[in-house]
């Protein structure tokens, strides 16, 4: 990345003897969308409020367009930031809402009116300007406060979980528009999250982050399908694990059970008689033989899930039980428990954990 | 249950006689003085004396300094313990208390001592210095209710994210206390501002030993050398009283509805 417009740099922060956040590094370029994604506690909303400047960094620096904010307060930053709980002001009109950023800048009636208007109109409540917050519904009230963080055209917009609240229709449909605004006005915007689907839908790039460290920063593709470490590979998806015995190393067999699957390329060093750790995501894997897939493993059915369009197959294969999702077909009646079972994958799906 | 009932009733009955035959005895002899008839001549002679006129005045006034002191004093800190200091919260509840368990007499002889003709701070060697020094009093006797109101109401709104919401759009301190947490607390600084208004008009022992022309001193003057007139005065001093708490619940309607928290 030649000049990113923001720059976290090894920044650190600790609450007296814990430390939160541990050397995280991040590069965002100008008009990006990034989501921090990661479980309670593992620093993501930390670093966005160090961004936002209400934590001062213990370490580290943070530039926004070449100028170094890490020590600037928070109203010094012209940055935008919407919160999980709304924080809309119950005193103060939508409109009112929107104009706060505004007016407290100076900007002349006239043309505060006429932002104000444009935001309504983006956030499609262009109705809605004299209702106060308690007359809203929760979405209405994020998407208020969307137009709020974004009617002084800050530089940054800064996403705290704002669809945490919400219900899972709702979350969905403001996600998407998120997205579109997002693009249409092309703010470089950080998305904190701790749900994966949020994350994986909307994201151009995703930092995975546990124990205050970014894990794993990358496209949603590639975090999904290339996870770096254990952690994100566990975190982001459903993932089976399995364990297996690397049989000889030369040739890169690995037996699992009674049976050996073939993963030359893969074992990054690993030695005839290392035990690893070999995930699969459901998705990788079918009942029986398919043309492409070069290895099989056989079991027994232990559970089967019906979900509609999609049947949950669990296999027990030796102590493990692997998932598996088939699409329902009408003429194919599902397997029964206790019925023995193959299933095969291709060696090229195989992520080896370390 | 209907003996649960029958004895609720009566309790009720009992206190409320408890309540209101003292006040309908007050009222019915402040009416009685002109003889053989019933008259609110008392009241006349209340509402037309010069000295109520002046002594009314001179509290109500004090009381607007009061309720001004009070809220710049007692907001800001209110709002910044829940903000910043949430540790220090027992501590200052305590000593917003104080003024409940130490008589008015104590506080007053200090002031007296403290600040006399020839302290440093001489607040008592000028008028001016010491109505300043009543104000500064009478807040400090509204200290706990005020500071329980404004407290209350606070712990309505979530402050610390509005906080974090204005400082964000480029508000600092004086802007995010008068035009976010304050109009959001507006009802409970009412409700404190009425506490302190019923407080200050009926205080007897600051103004009486600082020797200023209150309300409370006229009551007592009052009260000590005429027959009817006290009565008619302790009505008139109940129905202020009881219109500011009337106040309070009607305001306390138009409170703004809290939005800020998820659904």
């Amino acid at each position: 990345m030649a000049d990113p417009f923001l720059s976290i740099q090894h920044v650190k922060k600790a609450f007296g003897p814990t430390t939160v956040v541990e050397d995280f590094n991040l590069d965002i370029e100008r008009g990006e969308f990034v989501s921090f994604l990661g479980p309670s506690g593992c620093g993501k909303t930390t670093v966005l409020r160090m961004v936002a400047g209400f934590e001062e960094p213990t370490a580290g620096s943070i530039i926004v367009g070449g100028k170094d904010v890490t020590r600037l307060k928070p109203n010094q930053r012209n940055v935008g930031m919407v919160f999980q709980a709304y924080a809309l002001f119950p005193n103060l009109t939508v409109a009112q809402n929107v104009a706060f950023g505004l007016k407290v800048a100076g900007v002349a009636k006239a043309e505060s009116d006429r932002r104000v208007a444009e935001m309504l109109e983006l956030i499609k409540l262009p109705q809605m300007g004299d209702r106060y917050p308690y007359q809203l519904s929760g979405g209405q009230q994020q998407r208020v406060a969307l137009a709020r963080a974004l009617a002084p055209k800050p530089k940054l917009l800064l996403l705290d979980e704002p669809l945490s609240a919400l219900d899972a229709k709702v979350r969905v449909s403001l996600r998407d528009e998120i997205r579109a605004i997002q693009k249409e006005l092309g703010i470089t915007t950080i998305f904190v999250t701790h749900d994966q689907e949020e994350a994986l839908s909307i994201s151009d790039r995703i930092a995975v982050m546990y124990g205050g460290k970014a894990e794993q920063v990358g496209a949603p593709f590639e975090i999904y399908n290339r996870p770096a470490t254990k952690f994100v590979a566990n975190f982001v998806g459903t993932l089976n694990v399995l364990e297996g015995v690397v049989s000889d190393a030369g040739s890169g067999r690995v037996r699992i059970n009674a049976e050996e699957i073939g993963l030359k390329g893969k074992l990054n060093g690993s030695k005839t008689g290392d035990t690893l750790s070999l995930a699969l995501r459901p998705e990788a894997i079918a009942l029986g033989p398919r043309p492409g897939h070069d290895a099989t493993l056989s079991g027994e059915i232990a559970d089967v899930h019906f979900l509609g369009s999609v049947i949950r197959v669990r296999v027990g294969i030796g102590g493990s039980k692997i998932s598996l999702d088939t699409f329902n077909n009408s003429s194919t009646p599902p397997p029964n428990v206790g019925d023995k079972a193959e299933i095969s994958f291709s060696s090229g799906d195989v992520l080896v954990l370390h | 249950m209907k003996s649960g009932k029958f004895w609720a009733w009566v309790t009720f009955i009992l206190g409320a006689a408890y309540f209101f035959i003292p006040l309908i005895a007050t009222m019915e002899f402040s009416m009685r003085m002109k003889r053989g008839e019933y008259s609110f001549e008392a009241y006349r002679v209340v509402l037309g004396d010069p000295r109520f006129q002046e002594s009314f005045t001179f509290s109500v006034v004090a009381a607007v300094f009061t309720i001004i002191l009070g809220v710049l004093l007692v907001v800001p800190t209110a709002y910044w313990i829940r903000l910043r200091l949430p540790q220090l919260r027992p501590v200052v509840e305590f000593v917003t208390l104080l003024p409940l368990v130490i008589p008015a007499i104590v506080i007053v002889f200090g002031y007296i001592r403290m600040y006399g003709s020839n302290s440093p701070l001489p607040f008592l060697s000028s008028d001016m210095g010491t109505n300043a020094l009543l104000v500064i009093g009478y807040a400090t006797l509204a200290l706990p209710y005020m500071y329980r109101a404004v407290d209350t109401g606070l712990r309505t709104i979530d402050v610390r994210t509005l906080t974090e919401a204005a400082q964000i759009l480029g508000a600092g301190w004086t802007t995010i206390i008068s035009r976010v947490i304050l109009p959001n607390v507006l009802i409970a600084v009412l409700s404190g501002a009425f506490l302190t208004f019923a407080i200050v008009i009926g205080e007897f022992t600051i103004a009486s030993l600082l020797n200023r022309p209150a309300f409370g001193p006229y009551l007592q003057n009052i009260g000590a050398n005429r027959a009817y007139e006290p009565a008619a005065l302790a009505i008139i001093a109940f129905v202020i009283t009881w219109g500011c708490m009337s106040v309070i619940q009607v305001l306390s309607r138009f409170a703004p509805k809290s939005a800020n928290r998820p659904n």
